[in-house]
């Protein structure tokens, strides 16, 4: 902010206008100048920058002491002032850039690693998980078989093909399952099981929007929403997400012993 | 400021030499401010010893157009005389105003006192002056 008030007195500043120009000057004090030079005190205003200019030529003409004079032409009187380093990281100017920095750079590497193994499909996963954690098993059509079975029920019922459940979770029981329409995903088949309240969920795999060819993948991809985790393979261009309230280290047992 | 060369030179040596020992600390004056600053304050206070000049004491006359003339007639030391006769804080005020070497942002930094003040303590400065000048070296228009 200004030196000078918001509406700064200009006839108050045009008073003590600087004796001779100096590139520094303040906006404030360049308008007080202009208007006393302009205004009905131009006169005056003359007057008091001729009488300025008199006695600062007087105060040039004070004699300096002799030795004074020479301490002046001979030393540097005025070092420049070294800045360390310690001091510069301590300024609080610097202090709060960089922390301005490491926070955006913290979020950015965030933001870099979640998506690092992404995979094609991985939004829609995300977006599952969410289903995941609002889902109810109130919700899905009760029943009691192996998750393995219900690929029929779905080809059969809902005409969804390679809606297979893989090997590793084939055996597990089921509790109830579901088959809805999502607005990004489309036709999503959900299945509970009984196992650490385990959800499955098989849903179309993400096309290339290029060439719209589909990429399967036989390894398991991780993917992580607010304490949710999902592991998802693709076969046939159907997914599969095995999903778990925990890490990746929870899901990672069962995708292991499977093994064949 | 003080109107006596050996209080002005002593007030000097001793801001140098405190700059000297600061600088020993590694605490070097930030700035040339520093400098006017504490000699500002050396000054005063080798002032402060004897008879102090008191507010408002002083005629007052406006500004006269033949003042550059009558100043022309003044020797520096008479100047400097009047200018250390002058109350507290308008003796600084005048000493930092026409030494012409700072920004009206360091004058007030220096004297710590807002702009109003500063334009009141220069502009009655000026009207004492032409009085006295008026008193000392009259102008007579031929």
């Amino acid at each position: 902010m200004s030196i000078f008030q918001i509406r700064p007195n200009y006839s108050s500043l045009a008073r003590c206008a600087p004796i001779t120009e100096k590139p520094g000057t303040d906006r404030a004090m360049r308008v007080a100048i202009q208007r006393a030079r302009r205004g009905k005190k131009a006169a005056p205003f003359a007057q008091q920058q001729a009488f300025d200019a008199a006695l600062a030529k007087l105060v040039r003409a004070i004699p300096v002491d002799a030795q004074v004079a020479e301490w002046f032409a001979n030393e540097s009187l005025i070092p420049l002032v070294k800045h360390g380093w310690k001091k510069i990281l301590l300024n609080p100017v610097v202090v709060a850039i960089a922390l301005a920095i490491a926070v955006i750079g913290g979020v950015f590497a965030y933001r870099v690693h979640e998506h690092l193994h992404d995979f094609p499909g991985a939004d829609k996963a995300r977006r599952l998980l969410a289903v995941a954690a609002s889902t109810r098993s109130v919700l899905l059509d009760p029943l009691k078989t192996d998750a393995g079975a219900l690929s029929d029920l779905f080809f059969m019922k809902y005409r969804l093909e390679h809606y297979d459940v893989p090997p590793e979770f084939a055996d597990f029981k089921a509790l109830g399952s579901r088959v809805f329409d999502d607005d990004e995903v489309h036709h999503v088949a959900q299945i509970w099981a009984v196992e650490k309240r385990m959800q499955f969920f098989l849903f179309p795999a993400e096309k290339d929007p290029k060439d719209g060819s589909v990429t399967d993948f036989s390894d398991w991809r991780f993917v992580e929403l607010e304490g949710w985790t999902g592991a998802v393979q693709q076969q046939n261009g159907v997914c599969f997400m095995a999903v778990i309230r925990g890490r990746e280290k929870d899901l990672v047992p069962y995708l292991e012993k499977r093994k064949p | 400021m003080t109107g006596d060369a050996s209080k002005a030179q002593e007030a000097f040596q001793e801001t140098v030499r405190e700059a000297a020992l600061r600088s020993a600390r590694d605490e070097a004056p930030p700035d040339r401010l520093w400098y006017f600053r504490d000699a500002r304050w050396r000054c005063v206070a080798a002032c402060e010893e004897g008879l102090q000049a008191e507010p408002g004491m002083l005629e007052e006359t406006e500004i006269s157009p033949s003042a550059p003339v009558q100043i022309e007639q003044l020797h520096p030391d008479q100047l400097a005389v009047w200018i250390s006769a002058a109350p507290e804080p308008q003796r600084s005020a005048l000493a930092l105003f026409y030494l012409d070497e700072f920004s009206l942002r360091e004058m007030l930094a220096l004297l710590d006192v807002k702009a109003a003040e500063l334009s009141e303590l220069i502009s009655s400065g000026r009207r004492q002056f032409q009085a006295w000048l008026d008193a000392t070296t009259p102008h007579y228009e031929a």
